[in-house]
């Protein structure tokens, strides 16, 4: 009895105030740079006005001037938006071959595409440097950032996909076989249907990705290409003269993602984890 | 078109262009190791463009490990960091999981706040923490320690109380950018970002975690931490593990947080070290690469393995 009365007031007072208090400690470096982004520069220093101040919207109508916010803006969605559609455009399939035709290196092909994901990138640094600077002239354009963007995720998207199509029951796809359906018309009209919620999470996980990451976005562009790593990147130190305007650019910069990044939690899961924890 | 060409058809692509983009660059990066490649030699005009006449067997390898100092503090840090953090991110993790793991009011709420820092950009991460939570002049920190000494010297006016809290020294703020303690920015920045991550996993994990099993434990007077230690902890034993490697891998080519905390004040990582030979040593810069894909390699074997016994599965 005592054991399952202790159980019930944890249950009810200690947990909710305890999780709540996590939660609210966790989120709040993402609530104080929004909160920072309503104070004017001069504000934000000041200790007198750290509650209390009168919010302003003036950083995020200056953001264009101060930033060129747009152009980075531009940048993060063209590059993300076609680095996805180009991994899924290549791992579709891949995965839809791999989850439907096993062959005997099927296992061994999955792993191997993995072990790609786990190449230190600061190993690669200076031959891609050399390779798109000297070589194929392509340094610092759309092209470079979403193949290479696309690359990184491949892996990935790959193995979502995979653990996605391997869900859907074989026999469905061998009665399409008897109707003589095309291997197109396989992916098109049974595959992509079924696993479209699937393919959805991974398209939006693969989008995270590219918009958060942050080291060949930053070494392999300068100004034509740079995305939001970069401009974020480029103003590190401002020394406190800045706060208000850099918080007003950090969080439209991060606010989209992490709204989208709400609705895949659990995609997250086994995107992370290569389907090894369920 | 026969059953099997057809599956290899599909697979091509993805296949072909992963092969080019591990393997290109990779071979470049070990044919540099091998040669004297240095963008800036005066002396040697001949040295500044790759080629085999240069050749310089395990010659860069040996300048990195013997006779660069900071080829051994890189290395160290960069342990360090992901030591920590892993430790810290587990510890967290696993408390909180089992924290929210039972309903509670508002859970829902409070789960999608505390999942929200790893969405956060790496680059917005680390400038909102040096600037604006660490900095010991403007940021939370500074300011706090500020509030904090104030608070003691209005004290010192009041009777007998007054009187101890006089005796007590004025607070200075850490600084989180020298060497050392920029080390330790990192480390928390990523350990914000990443426990979420391993509290998603833990849960995802507690889920499956066999009910019965407990309230049999329970029935038998078996108290919270026995219960934990007994049951929860072997159930996570192997996502203990996948959090453990995927951290380990991600953390070793850490970059965004340290380019951001601690350029120029010494605080290196293998990547950053590798980063600054790039600028001129690209000898130098291949052979530490080399390096860090072989640590990386350490850890990629276990963490492949045991995915791929659950693919067997």
């Amino acid at each position: 009895m005592d054991i399952i009365a202790q159980k019930v007031s944890f249950g009810r007072f200690i947990r909710p105030i305890a999780g709540w208090l996590v939660a609210l400690i966790f989120f709040f470096p993402i609530f104080w740079m929004l909160f920072t982004s309503f104070k004017t520069d001069a504000d934000a220093v000041k200790p007198e006005y750290l509650f209390f101040f009168s919010p302003t919207l003036e950083n995020y109508f200056q953001m264009t001037e101060n930033y060129d916010y747009w152009r980075f803006a531009k940048n993060s969605i063209i590059t993300s938006t076609f680095a996805t559609v180009f991994a899924l455009f290549v791992g579709v399939p891949s995965a839809y071959a791999m989850a439907f035709t096993p062959g005997r290196r099927t296992k061994d092909i999955l792993i191997w595409m993995l072990s790609t994901k786990m190449l230190p990138a600061a190993a690669v640094l200076y031959p891609m440097t050399f390779l798109t600077k000297n070589v194929l002239g392509v340094f610092d354009t759309h092209f470079l950032v979403i193949l290479v963007l696309s690359l990184i995720n491949l892996p990935i998207v790959i193995w979502m996909l995979f653990t996605y199509f391997k869900e859907i029951p074989k026999e469905i796809i061998e009665a399409g076989k008897m109707d003589g359906v095309s291997v197109w018309g396989e992916i098109k009209d049974i595959v992509l249907p079924l696993a479209w919620g699937g393919l959805v999470s991974t398209a939006l996980l693969c989008f995270i990705f590219c918009w958060n990451e942050a080291y060949w976005t930053v070494r392999l562009t300068t100004t034509d290409a740079a995305t939001f790593s970069k401009l974020i990147e480029g103003n590190r130190a401002p020394e406190g003269l800045f706060f208000g305007r850099l918080s007003a650019v950090s969080t439209a910069a991060v606010g989209p993602i992490v709204v989208l990044g709400w609705f895949c939690q659990k995609q997250l899961v086994q995107g992370l984890t290569f389907g090894a924890v369920k | 078109m026969t059953d099997r060409l057809l599956p290899r058809l599909l697979q091509a692509p993805a296949v072909v262009l992963l092969l080019i983009w591990m393997f290109v660059p990779l071979s470049m990066t070990l044919f540099f190791s091998f040669i004297r490649y240095v963008l800036n030699s005066l002396r040697h005009p001949e040295w500044t463009y790759p080629s085999l006449e240069n050749w310089r067997g395990f010659g860069n390898y040996e300048y990195v490990l013997y006779k660069s100092k900071d080829f051994w503090f890189a290395v160290q840090n960069s342990i360090f960091i992901v030591g920590s953090v892993i430790f810290f991110t587990v510890v967290l993790g696993l408390a909180i999981a089992v924290l929210i793991n039972r309903p509670f009011l508002g859970r829902g709420i409070a789960r999608v706040l505390l999942i929200s820092p790893f969405f956060v950009m790496p680059s917005v991460n680390a400038v909102l923490w040096i600037n604006m939570i660490l900095d010991p002049v403007l940021g939370l920190n500074g300011l706090a320690v500020e509030g904090l000494n104030k608070i003691v010297i209005s004290l010192h006016d009041y009777p007998i109380i007054g009187s101890f809290f006089s005796l007590w020294p004025e607070i200075e703020p850490i600084s989180f950018r020298a060497t050392q303690t920029s080390a330790y920015a990192v480390i928390i920045m990523v350990t914000w970002q990443w426990t979420p991550f391993a509290i998603l996993i833990f849960m995802t994990s507690l889920q499956s975690e066999d009910q019965q099993q407990k309230e049999a434990a329970i029935l038998d007077g078996a108290n919270a931490w026995s219960q934990f230690r007994n049951l929860t902890l072997p159930h996570l034993a192997r996502p203990i593990a996948i959090v453990v490697m995927i951290q380990a891998i991600f953390h070793l080519s850490l970059y965004a947080e340290i380019e951001i905390v601690s350029r120029g004040n010494g605080n290196k990582n293998l990547p950053y070290l590798i980063g600054e030979f790039s600028s001129n040593n690209i000898g130098a810069a291949s052979a530490t690469g080399i390096f860090a894909v072989i640590l990386a390699n350490i850890v990629a074997i276990f963490l492949l393995r045991l995915v791929g016994k659950n693919l067997a599965d």
